[in-house]
């Protein structure tokens, strides 16, 4: 445990926990070839400033739905929600959002699609800085060696790690992320949870990651949203009990972990068994 | 649909799968036996429309291919060929250029802007059903027997070839990515610049190998119509005159135009794709 | 997945959009050709009367003409078309000499011919009806040569096995395939047709659209230049939407398929 993490863990703990996000009775209804498709019930969650919370559940049962209504690409049916206090009514470009699918630029190659959120008017920075921070992020998530490869000739996981690049290396303050690390190995997934919470406590990122995976909620999340599915509804939310800040590699063989796996599994294994796949 | 396959595809019959094949079979799966086999074709049959025994009115219908052979070579000598061509391929590839740009330009508009697209729609279609040869008499009218008239035919054949295919192009980008773009902070501008034009590319590059074919017909038409000058007006002019071996003549320069053309523009397009990839 | 605004709304807002620029259009034109510029534009409510009168009796004469030539080409041009590529694509000897002639010939624009069969067949309906036929035979001769060609060896192969007789394996494995390239050629080929019709009327004719055209255009007749463009542009929708069903109900199990 190096002494940046150590110290912004001390810093989370002692900072009053503001409402960064807050979704009062959101819900979702979709329109899909003429009937009505209810994909999530009325929802009241409320995220903290800097808090990482996991959203876990089966297939379909609504957890992307979240993420668009906090990234305001959708509109609520029904309730609010609010950022920093205020309404979404648009695009949010506070927060950077992971989605299942990467939307990787086919004809750029992996560097230059790295680069691009610094290449925007909106943040504009100077070529040689980018190209530095490029660098920087592509070591990070293990890519380097693959600067000037495009994305066709990339495998699944190594597009996912390039499109976590691009996310993170404009810093944004609140991080959506839509399990982002399911198509990797048991291996490169451990390493990317690491680093994924360094950068998260180091910069003080506010994060709502969505998985199925459970451990990977419980290892990185300070409080797990479990959804219900279809309709999608909030089931229950549990805190993590366990001290921070976490050896990803080795808080797995933890007692504290163990329970609360099991805790959370009894409540998962029912809708598990009745959700199908979408 | 319609795109011709390559000259060279694999030849599965010679021999089924269990050994064998005929005599011809045999001789057709080497490269030089189909060459062989193919200019056997068509040898014989020029010797037999030069040798056939026929009566004064065949012969004047049919002329020869020795005659046909001399007009062509008179023509390569005194500059004929070379005027009426040259004239031929300036008109097509102005009323391109000028088709293309409009083309482009506007159908990247229109795809921005889908609501006025899908307004002026129905009478977009309906120019677009207009067989664009009926156009010619007015245009002559308006702008004169001279270029004019036929470039503005060919233009606005290619215009409506290439915006229906920019239009699809630019509407074909994947939402997603402009999303994820737009969270990023990007503007509409930055949107457009960085992923629309170049998610529309590749479509506008097929509109525009369309639209070769079309310019050629469509010159060839007009100069048919009304014209003095081209490789039309030579095939109209020696027609009217019941110039047989002139007529037949214009149509070998014809058929010789449009085989190189096509073939260019395969090489082209093979290397423009293997540079994308 | 993005919400869409209700479609119903949006669709009636495009509508009254369009109709507004429609009659604008047509009040911009009446206005344009009343000041003067008639001799250039005619105005529309003079096309409106020639098309009218002409509705009154001379017009099917020429109507007639035209769509003659047009579908007894087209029939013939088709049915030879078909035929001739059946035969040579699925006698691969043949195919296999004649694939770069015919690629060659191909990329030839065949209309532009036209006079040629002027010269030969006069001034009657006989030209057009075999310029027609060549233009639509090559494009049918092309893609059903093509579709024979592609016929999946392993599901004739397959067919062969279970039993079935030649016969058989055409009517089940070999139309329905070669049907789709069919369909494909004829949606080609229709607008063609109409090209290859109004190009040889207007060279030389005596009776048809193209001869209301170029008669119109010797006496500087606007009105009736535009009327004719209107009725070819009606014809063009027309026979452009009876292509596109019948492609819909041939290939109904391709579309369900998808």
């Amino acid at each position: 445990m190096d002494r940046m993490t150590r110290a912004a863990a001390q810093a989370q703990r002692s900072a009053p926990a503001e409402t960064k996000i807050r979704l009062v009775g959101a819900a979702k209804t979709f329109r899909v070839r003429g009937s009505e498709l209810e994909a999530l019930r009325p929802v009241d969650l409320e995220v903290g400033r800097e808090e990482f919370v996991a959203l876990v559940g089966p297939s379909g049962c609504g957890k992307s739905t979240i993420l668009n209504l906090v990234a305001g690409l959708m509109a609520p049916s029904a309730g609010r929600v609010l950022y920093d206090g205020q309404e979404v009514t648009g695009p949010n470009r506070r927060v950077g959002y992971l989605t299942q699918k990467d939307t990787l630029l086919p004809w750029r190659a992996t560097a230059d699609n790295i680069r691009i959120a610094l290449e925007l008017k909106c943040r504009a920075t100077p070529r040689a800085e980018a190209s530095e921070r490029v660098a920087e992020m592509m070591d990070l998530v293990g890519l380097k060696g693959f600067e000037h490869h495009y994305p066709a000739e990339l495998s699944g996981g190594m597009r996912k790690r390039a499109a976590l690049a691009r996310t993170l290396i404009y810093e944004p303050e609140t991080l959506l992320m839509d399990e982002p690390f399911g198509a990797l190995d048991a291996q490169l997934k451990l390493l990317m949870l690491d680093q994924l919470q360094r950068l998260t406590q180091h910069r003080r990122m506010t994060v709502i990651f969505v998985t199925h995976d459970l451990g990977e909620a419980i290892t990185l999340a300070d409080r797990i949203v479990v959804i219900s599915a279809r309709p999608g509804r909030i089931r229950a939310i549990h805190d993590v009990r366990l001290e921070r800040p976490r050896d990803v590699f080795k808080v797995r063989f933890t007692e504290g972990f163990a329970r609360q796996h099991e805790r959370l599994w009894d409540e998962l294994k029912d809708d598990i068994a009745k959700g199908t796949d979408v | 649909m319609a795109e011709p396959v390559s000259a060279s595809a694999p030849l599965a019959f010679a021999g089924n799968r269990f050994g064998g094949g005929s005599a011809l079979a045999r001789t057709l799966a080497t490269p030089g036996g189909r060459i062989g086999a193919r200019f056997g074709l068509v040898a014989i049959l020029l010797l037999t429309w030069q040798f056939a025994p026929a009566g004064r009115a065949t012969q004047f219908w049919l002329s020869s291919p020795s005659l046909i052979a001399g007009t062509l070579w008179q023509w390569i000598a005194d500059g004929t060929l070379w005027v009426h061509l040259g004239a031929t391929l300036q008109v097509m590839s102005e009323g391109y250029v000028a088709g293309c740009a409009a083309g482009i330009s506007i159908g990247i508009l229109l795809g921005l802007f889908p609501r006025v697209h899908r307004v002026l729609s129905p009478f977009l279609t309906g120019f677009y059903a207009l067989p664009k040869i009926a156009l010619a008499p007015l245009f002559i009218i308006l702008l004169g027997v001279g270029d004019a008239s036929k470039i503005a035919l060919v233009a606005i054949t290619v215009f409506f070839l290439v915006l229906t295919n920019t239009i699809d192009g630019v509407r074909d980008v994947d939402r997603d990515i402009i999303q994820s773009l737009t969270l990023m902070g990007a503007t509409r501008m930055e949107v457009i610049r960085k992923v629309l034009l170049w998610a529309a590319l590749p479509w506008i590059f097929m509109g525009m190998r369309i639209a070769v074919r079309y310019a050629f017909t469509n010159t060839l038409l007009a100069e048919l119509i009304g014209a003095n000058r081209g490789l039309g007006f030579l095939i109209e002019y020696h027609s009217g005159n019941f110039d047989i071996t002139g007529a037949y003549a214009a149509i070998v320069v014809l058929v010789l135009c449009s085989v190189l053309m096509t073939e260019l523009l395969t090489r082209l397009e093979t290397r423009v794709s293997r540079w994308r990839h | 997945m993005i919400d869409r605004r209700e479609p119903a709304q949006a669709r009636d807002s495009v509508v009254v959009w369009q109709l507004a620029l429609g009659v604008a259009l047509l009040a911009a034109w009446e206005a344009l050709g009343r000041s003067g510029g008639e001799r250039w534009v005619s105005e529309p409510s003079l096309i409106a009367v020639k098309i009218w009168t002409w509705l009154g009796g001379s017009l099917y004469v020429h109507l007639w003409a035209t769509v003659a030539e047009l579908v007894v080409g087209f029939v013939i041009g088709t049915s030879l078309g078909i035929l001739a590529g059946m035969i040579v694509g699925r006698s691969p000897g043949l195919a296999t000499i004649l694939r770069p002639i015919i690629v060659g010939l191909y990329s030839v624009p065949l209309v532009s011919l036209a006079p040629l069969f002027i010269m030969f067949l006069g001034w009657g309906l006989l030209p057009k009806i075999v310029l027609v036929a060549i233009v639509t035979f090559f494009l049918l001769f092309f893609n059903t040569f093509t579709g024979a060609e592609r016929i999946d060896r392993d599901l004739v192969e397959s067919m062969e096995i279970m039993g079935a007789n030649r016969r058989e394996i055409f009517r089940k494995v070999v139309a329905p395939a070669i049907s789709v390239w069919i369909v494909g050629g004829m949606k080609i080929a229709v607008p063609y047709a109409l090209v290859a019709t109004v190009t040889g009327e207007l060279l030389a004719t005596r009776a048809g659209l193209g001869y209301l055209l170029s008669q119109a255009t010797e006496q500087f007749d606007m009105t009736s230049i535009y009327a004719v463009l209107l009725i070819l542009m009606v014809i063009g929708l027309l026979l452009s939407e009876a292509a596109a069903r019948i492609e819909r109900r041939v290939l109904r199990w391709r579309h369900a398929a998808e």
